[in-house]
């Protein structure tokens, strides 16, 4: 599947769901976040079972990103049970943000 | 023995140069892959707009131009992996690659993996690029148009970085840890003369200091210890560039900044191991340079294979 756009609304029923929610802060204008583009569409696909992979635009959300404390762009962060486990700023490569993933899904 | 899979060609890093390599290899029927660890393009990626790479006369941005390269190669059935590579083992038959996304065996090997800007090492230097920290004032000079920048270096990329940015910036301050520049005389006329470049001797920058972005620097005397703040728009760091060579130490010979000693027919001390792009050492590190040289060594590993296989 592939990452999901969210908008407030979306992403405040999301991450109360079931499953864990990974989201990739980010705007059009900042190059490292396009550079994560394509790995992180390829980590949509591949934890589709596990996890939601959304995207969110901190130029359309601003609020958002202020409320989840997102300073820097690149930032993932995943959420539990609508709580943060762990973020991440400008992961340097796919590996990194596998391996990201996968210990904050043990946490 | 274990059935593998071997292919004609690895090539290490997606930037020009690889990808190059990568579309000359397919179309030469070799089966080719490319391992990249983030996305197509490397260094050009981060650049905003290209104007020195012929055919797009009204420039084109480096990450559109790395994906339209890693189409073209893919048209002619390169494949992609995401991986990062872990571990080498070029002296085998086959080439041993071991990568996050498991072991890939390779008769020829074409190294690309490029250089990266050397940073300064301090706390949110990373997360302030773009964001007032810049490597490259010919890529992001024209964002600080009237305004007041650092320059970090005193090298030769610092002097031509300062000049570059005394003719768009308000006002450029030179730092450098030493009392005189290191940069080629020709450069040191023209900017003592220049009328907007400051220069402080003897000074390092310990800290960046930003709201969320940058906001100044505080810079520390190396003799007296003593530390100032020095609020700027931007600061450009130029201490140079560190080739990706980690992985082949002890296999390849290096010079001793790092980069792979090969020549334009991009050839390595070891047979079938090529080196494209900036990784390797050469004059001029450019897109236009990167993509010859992928497809020069995609000449030689065609001879490589039709001779010993």
């Amino acid at each position: 599947m592939a990452a999901i756009n969210m908008n407030k609304k979306q992403f405040q029923q999301m991450i109360n769901g079931d499953k864990p929610v990974l989201v990739d802060f980010w705007a059009p204008w900042c190059g490292y976040c396009r550079r994560i583009g394509p790995a992180y569409e390829k980590i949509a696909e591949e934890y589709g079972e596990q996890l939601v992979a959304a995207k969110i635009n901190i130029d359309e959300e601003a609020q958002l990103a202020q409320e989840a404390q997102v300073e820097v762009i690149p930032t993932l962060i995943l959420y539990k049970n609508g709580k943060v486990v762990d973020s991440v700023v400008n992961p340097g490569s796919k590996a990194a943000i596998d391996q990201f993933i996968q210990e904050a899904l043990k946490k | 023995m274990r059935e593998i899979h071997v292919y004609d060609m690895i090539v290490v890093g997606g930037g020009p140069g690889g990808y190059t390599a990568a579309l000359y290899a397919a179309r030469a029927s070799l089966d080719t892959l490319v391992l990249e660890k983030l996305s197509a393009g490397g260094q050009m990626a981060l650049t905003e707009e290209i104007d020195n790479y012929p055919g797009f006369e009204d420039g084109i941005d480096g990450f559109t131009l790395a994906e339209k390269m890693q189409q073209q190669a893919e048209r002619f059935g390169a494949k992609s992996e995401y991986a990062q590579v872990e571990r080498m083992n070029l002296t085998t038959v086959p080439k041993v690659l071991e990568t996050s996304e498991g072991t890939f065996y390779g008769r020829t090997v074409v190294l690309a993996t490029g250089a990266n800007p050397r940073e300064l090492g301090l706390d949110n230097e990373t997360a302030l690029t773009g964001r007032g920290v810049a490597y490259c004032a010919a890529c992001d000079g024209m964002r600080y148009k009237g305004k007041t920048v650092v320059v970090v270096g005193g090298g030769n990329s610092a002097a031509a970085d300062a000049m570059l940015l005394s003719r768009i910036a308000q006002k450029v301050i030179l730092v450098h840890r030493r009392d005189t520049l290191r940069a080629t005389k020709v450069y040191h006329e023209p900017l003592i003369q220049a009328e907007n470049i400051e220069f402080r001797w003897n000074s390092v920058v310990t800290e960046l200091l930003h709201e969320d972005k940058l906001t100044g620097v505080k810079l520390k005397d190396v003799h007296t210890g003593e530390e100032t703040l020095l609020p700027c728009d931007g600061v450009f760091i130029s201490v140079g560039r560190k080739p990706d060579t980690e992985l082949v130490q002890g296999q390849l010979n290096l010079d001793h900044s790092g980069y792979i000693i090969a020549d334009e027919t991009t050839k390595t001390n070891l047979p079938g191991v090529y080196a494209v792009g900036d990784v390797r050492t050469k004059p001029l590190r450019q897109v236009v340079t990167a993509v010859a040289d992928g497809a020069t060594a995609v000449h030689m590993a065609e001879e490589f294979l039709a001779g010993g296989k």
